[in-house]
């Protein structure tokens, strides 16, 4: 390190970064004074109102649904991102290493917009989806996906395991090949690897992934915008509804601040969690 | 050559690519592409129904396409050039605001001891698990309240605050590489902190800083939910532009605009790529 004595410096150099990070926080925090204010007279007065509104069945079952929609994609998304980082992360070829970043990052980074355009055409009534499962025999006939449960998660696993897969590519490229190695000889078989070796110690990102996931598909929202319509209403959608057809912002803030505290909840009580299962098994190598 | 050619004809050893790995990693890829495939060919349709695969193919969706773009519909707000130009200029201005706010922060980060450096770290990836519709609403409040008009600073604000972990993170990387020595040895040649500054350290950050400049640039030109809420006639970008033509009725030519949007993102991606080169993208 260079110069420990001055101490101003870093956060002269840091200055910009916590400006633009500053207005995050009076932005949150402006939201956490509207959902205590009153429909009318927001800034001048205090009431829970809000909040009381929230706890109807309407809002509970839409929370739930989006906590539940958020896990279940989570799940899927990290166990499809196996494969993929473990090619990331072991693929030879220069070339292959690119193209497999590239269709990492497509769905992740191309507008979800248009992602949700092209899903509209896959399970629509006489879409892809449809067609290939009749054709398959697995289904006799076509099965609703558009504005339905099932159809919204395909969305947001699609668009959300970039997320897994990235850090849990990086966390298996820092482990040495030379482990899988020493597996090998003593006997186990690829799967004894993957499951014993490779996943155990690759864990912190495949977890750091799992939050990503989590956390983005709790917010949601293009996707349960465009392929949920107004049956499936996770929050973020109910958000949104809350401010432009019925101009109710301290229910919008509620809602919101809602949202971020269940996200919130779920990411500390996983971490807790994964703390204490790597102390347990600290205790025991 | 025959590194890229023996592991499809022998057993891979352990630590190697399987051709089961190799091959579910192609599939899973593929379905992601899914929906952007599903579009692109849609695009090339020639029926008027939105059944897939289309019927027959022709180009008559890009020529519509074309029209609109040349001539737009009185009935829009706002032509697609109009749209496309507030995009260019934002996601411009974001990649622009991001690289100079992130190179300093991640020079402090990487270069001095202080307290409070953790939470510091913390707080920057907060943006990342921040829900992007709160984000939208609090930063709808703050801007109403503020007696000035920012224009399209509004969004920029708004996607300079998304994208800065991604460059903080990527110009963060590439320095972490740049031993202190570099700078060591200007001091000794009597550069000053400054000009050591700009003549050792940012060229060799470069690749680090274009990759987060380029990464600023792809997320600013793809954000749709909070701009969704930010917007207002005059700062509408591409995807809200595209978003208010399909609110009733999505209609094909959507796709070939859509197809001219993920051509432009796959050359920023395979851009980007280029220069981040092996270490993979930071995030």
């Amino acid at each position: 390190m260079l110069d420990q004595n001055s101490n101003a410096r870093p956060w002269l150099l840091l200055l910009p970064v916590l400006l633009f990070l500053a207005v995050l926080a009076a932005a949150a925090l402006a939201v956490i004074r509207m959902s205590v204010g009153s429909n009318g007279d927001e800034w001048h007065s205090v009431s829970l109102t809000s909040y009381a509104d929230l706890a109807t069945p309407y809002y509970m079952k839409s929370l739930w649904l989006t906590l539940r929609l958020a896990f279940q994609s989570t799940v899927l998304a990290v166990l499809l991102a196996i494969p993929v980082a473990i090619a990331m992360a072991r693929a030879k070829s220069k070339l292959a290493r690119r193209l497999l970043l590239t269709g990492v990052l497509l769905p992740l980074l191309v507008n979800l917009l248009l992602q949700s355009y092209g899903w509209l055409i896959i399970l629509g009534p006489g879409g892809v989806l449809n067609n290939s499962l009749l054709a398959l025999g697995i289904v006799q006939r076509p099965v609703q996906w558009l504005y339905r449960e099932n159809g919204v998660l395909l969305g947001l696993i699609q668009t959300a395991f970039p997320l897994a897969a990235l850090p849990m590519a990086s966390a298996l490229k820092a482990i040495s090949g030379s482990y899988e190695e020493a597996a090998a000889t003593m006997g186990a078989s690829r799967w004894q690897i993957l499951r014993h070796v490779l996943l155990p110690l690759a864990m912190p990102g495949i977890l750091s992934g799992a939050l990503l996931v989590f956390a983005y598909n709790a917010s949601a929202f293009a996707v349960p915008l465009l392929l949920g319509g107004r049956r499936v209403s996770m929050l973020a959608v109910l958000v949104r509804d809350q401010i432009t057809p019925l101009l109710n912002w301290p229910a919008a803030s509620a809602t919101s601040v809602v949202l971020m505290l269940a996200t919130l909840a779920v990411m500390a009580l996983s971490q807790k969690l994964v703390h204490r299962s790597q102390k347990m098994l600290g205790n025991t190598p | 050559m025959t590194s890229l050619a023996l592991p499809l004809l022998r057993r891979a050893l352990p630590g190697q690519l399987t051709r089961l790995t190799g091959v579910l990693a192609t599939v899973v890829l593929i379905l992601a592409a899914m929906p952007i495939i599903t579009m692109i060919i849609m695009s090339f349709g020639a029926s008027d129904t939105l059944a897939f695969p289309p019927p027959s193919y022709g180009l008559q969706w890009y020529r519509a396409a074309w029209h609109t773009f040349m001539s737009p519909d009185a009935s829009d707000v706002l032509s697609m050039g109009q749209a496309l130009g507030t995009s260019l200029m934002v996601a411009l201005a974001t990649m622009l605001i991001a690289a100079a706010v992130a190179i300093p922060a991640a020079y402090a980060l990487n270069r001095f001891d202080f307290p409070g450096k953790g939470l510091v770290e913390q707080f920057i990836a907060l943006p990342m698990v921040y829900p992007l519709v709160m984000l939208g609403i609090s930063l709808l409040l703050v801007f109403n309240y503020l007696p000035l008009e920012l224009g399209i600073f509004r969004l920029v604000i708004a996607h300079v605050i998304l994208a800065l972990p991604f460059a903080v993170k990527n110009c963060s990387a590439s320095i972490a590489g740049i031993g202190p020595e570099f700078e060591e040895a200007a001091y000794l040649m009597g550069a000053r902190p400054l000009r050591a500054m700009f003549d050792v350290v940012l060229p060799l950050m470069r690749p680090g800083i274009l990759a987060g400049m380029l990464f600023a640039f792809i997320v600013s030109f793809n954000e749709f939910t909070v701009t969704f809420f930010l917007y207002d006639v005059d700062t509408m970008t591409l995807p809200v532009w595209l978003y208010s033509r399909t609110v009733s009725s999505l209609d094909p030519t959507v796709f070939s605009f859509a197809v001219f949007i993920v051509l432009i993102d796959f050359g920023l991606i395979w851009l980007l790529e280029k220069l981040v080169g092996d270490d993979g993208v930071a995030l």
